[in-house]
């Protein structure tokens, strides 16, 4: 090699290090207030600190998720901004790296609430977790295999929510909206996801006490909501007047699909997931026949509440049952008749919850086919 | 006669051709395909994947690439429907102020991302995709992650009022695509994006002012984004972050299946509007033909193919990269 190449080499590493180094000094300038200003809050916490590790800031659900976390920070007498978002971006590398930093920088002492952005990646989490002495509750997303009392009292609970049930209830609605006969199609999530999975089951587990029911096309538009309209113009094409419902199994796949039977001057009934509040409006307009609402506010909170508990020792999770260690979230099914009950008790404005009573709203231990 | 076969024309309408094919394979399947109603609903779903289309095919054909359409349509929707609910809620009043305000925010958006491609002299393939993120960005610091409805009719009849069968917001479609072919074709700045496309270096001794001439595409092309955005609103009657999401591979898909070449110089916005069609046609198609969904993906990537091979002239081309 020849001494110009070698040296530019030599100058490149020092300056990338450099970089390095001005890059740890910004970050540890920008961790500062936070070490010295609420430090006296922090006592509040037990000395652990405490962080939601999410998707992103850009639906109303995961929003929904935030703000429950930041209600129970707020229960201990700290300021919201006391929670540590840990934002993934979709990504399960991210997901876990951020996880590993916060407890690093904690020194271990940190309780966390996750959803570990793809099932695979929740056994990382947990065990990276454990190792550092640190506590997590996990939502959603975790392999069938992975369970809390395997990794033992660092891994607390892992709360999900039912798809299959509610969505059959909404289902049901749908079919005696159209008088028990007719023609069906369904507007699905990402193939892969379980919810998307669940939630087409209790379409069909519906269907089962309905005979003149019939189940044309199950198709996924992705949750998207301009994948749905086109969807729905081709569901249009391909079976025109057979169609007399649509079930889809979110919010906004529904908009997709409402947008695109206004431009053929159809209506026709339409049931959906999830009970955001645009959607629940839609509901006591009537242009939506039913929505289901799971609660994320309470979800975004008590996931935290059970890995902070855990760790300043208010219970000892391996004391508890299984139920309460893995448990479905509560669902509620949003019709006409008490959507404006509804909205007036969980939009308008945001219940009080007692974050000490864990399981409360649990909808019983999660089951596994 | 014989002169109508020669390479030369064939590889001009080959895009057409498949699109024909195509029509004509889906509709011996499913009658129901071959219907008017089908065609305007066609319409509705390309409407806007044809506008931002038509902006980048500009930016194509000097060769470089925009990327920012994702972002930029969110965004620019997403400000749209702000500026309508600020200014009382309809176009038909003091709202109409809204539409050139958001038009002329597109282009001013657009030079801003063709200024830092040329200024800072990054490849426009990473300054637009940056950009992209930043309109994303912006969009959900806008909305907080939340949707903005618009239940104006007036506006709205872009989408529900029919002449001839089809919606407003196709002939609207139709006649910013008929501003993109006087661009293109008439214009001097039109000449140039051939010009920068088909060789800079030539260009650039021949007197061109590169540098502005790229500016100005952009500036285009954030123009028809900003199009794009409105017939989004109109066709969903909301904004959010992820108004514009899917916007980028359909329209590159669909230029590239045009028939416009990415390392520039050849095609122009008719390609578009065919690769626009083609690609709808295939995503309508499967679903009406009863394709499995589980393939469908995979199909629509080799129908992909088989039309870039059937509709680009590769032989005059050294090397693809």
């Amino acid at each position: 090699m020849s001494t110009f190449i070698k040296d530019f080499i030599e100058r490149e590493k020092i300056s990338r290090r450099n970089l390095l180094l001005a890059a740890a000094a910004g970050l540890t300038a920008t961790s500062m207030p936070r070490m010295f200003g609420p430090g006296m809050a922090q006592a509040d916490a037990g000395g652990w600190s405490l962080a939601w590790s999410y998707r992103d800031r850009a639906s109303a659900y995961w929003n929904a998720i935030v703000s429950g976390g930041e209600a129970y920070t707020e229960s201990l007498g700290l300021k919201k901004e006391d929670m540590t978002n840990l934002i993934n971006e979709g990504s399960s590398e991210k997901s876990l790296a951020d996880i590993k930093a916060f407890l690093a920088k904690n020194g271990g002492k940190g309780a966390i609430a996750c959803d570990a952005n793809d099932s695979p990646n929740a056994r990382p989490v947990a065990e990276a977790v454990k190792e550092a002495g640190g506590y997590v509750s996990t939502i959603w997303n975790k392999t069938d295999d992975l369970h809390p009392w395997d990794i033992g009292d660092n891994y607390v609970a892992h709360i999900s929510w039912s798809g299959e049930k509610p969505s059959a209830q909404a289902a049901k609605i749908l079919f005696d909206a159209m008088g028990g006969e007719g023609g069906v199609v369904h507007l699905g999530g990402i193939p892969a996801n379980i919810p998307a999975i669940e939630r087409l089951n209790g379409l069909k587990v519906a269907q089962k006490d309905y005979p003149k029911i019939e189940i044309l096309d199950t198709q996924p538009a992705d949750w998207d909501t301009t994948k749905a309209a086109a969807l729905m113009s081709s569901y249009l094409t391909k079976y025109g007047d057979k169609i007399k419902g649509v079930h889809c199994a979110n919010d906004n796949m529904a908009y997709g699909v409402l947008q695109a039977l206004k431009a053929e001057g159809i209506t026709l009934p339409v049931v959906a997931f999830d009970g955001n509040p645009e959607a629940v409006d839609m509901v006591m307009k009537g242009d939506l026949l039913a929505t289901v609402f799971t609660n994320p506010h309470w979800g975004g909170g008590i996931a935290l509440a059970l890995a902070h508990q855990a760790a300043i020792g208010k219970f000892k999770p391996s004391d508890e049952p299984k139920e309460h260690r893995e448990f479905y979230g509560p669902s509620i099914l949003v019709t006409k008749a008490d959507a404006e009950d509804f909205k007036k008790k969980y939009l308008d404005s945001t219940p009080k919850y007692d974050w000490t009573d864990k399981w409360g709203l649990s909808a019983g231990q999660i089951e596994y086919k | 006669m014989q002169n109508v076969l020669t390479r030369d024309n064939l590889l001009k309408w080959a895009p057409l051709l498949v699109l024909l094919a195509l029509v004509l394979f889906f509709s011996v399947i499913n009658p129901n395909f071959l219907s008017l109603r089908n065609f305007a609903r066609l319409s509705i779903s390309a409407s806007p994947a044809l506008m931002v289309a038509v902006g980048v095919t500009f930016i194509i054909i000097m060769g470089s690439i925009d990327l920012s359409m994702e972002g930029a349509v969110s965004a620019l929707a997403v400000i749209f429907c702000y500026l309508l609910v600020w200014l009382g809620g309809s176009v038909a009043g003091l709202g109409c102020i809204a539409i050139p305000a958001i038009l002329l925010l597109g282009a001013i958006v657009g030079a801003i991302n063709g200024y830092i491609h040329v200024k800072l002299r990054i490849p426009s393939f990473m300054s637009s995709l940056a950009m992209g993120f930043v309109g994303t960005g912006a969009a959900v610091l806008m909305t907080g992650g939340n949707i903005v409805k618009i239940d104006d009719e007036v506006f709205r009849s872009l989408l529900t009022y029919r002449l001839l069968g089809f919606p407003l917001m196709a002939y609207v479609a139709f006649a910013f695509l008929l501003l993109g072919w006087v661009i293109q074709s008439y214009t001097r700045l039109g000449r140039n994006f051939y010009a920068v496309g088909g060789g800079e270096d030539l260009a650039h001794a021949s007197g061109v002012h590169v540098k502005r001439v790229r500016v100005l595409g952009f500036a285009l092309a954030g123009f028809f984004f900003s199009v794009a955005g409105l017939l989004q609103v109109a066709k969903l009657g909301q904004a959010e972050s992820v108004t514009g999401a899917n916007l980028m591979f359909i329209s590159i898909t669909s230029v590239v299946v045009g028939g416009v070449a990415l390392w520039g110089g050849i095609g122009g916005v008719w390609n578009a509007l065919v690769g626009v069609l083609i690609v709808a046609v295939i995503n309508n198609g499967m679903i009406v033909i009863g394709i499995p969904d589980f393939i469908q993906d995979g199909l629509l990537g080799l129908l992909v193919i088989v039309a870039v091979v059937l509709s680009t002239d590769r032989r005059s081309v050294a090397f693809v990269k």
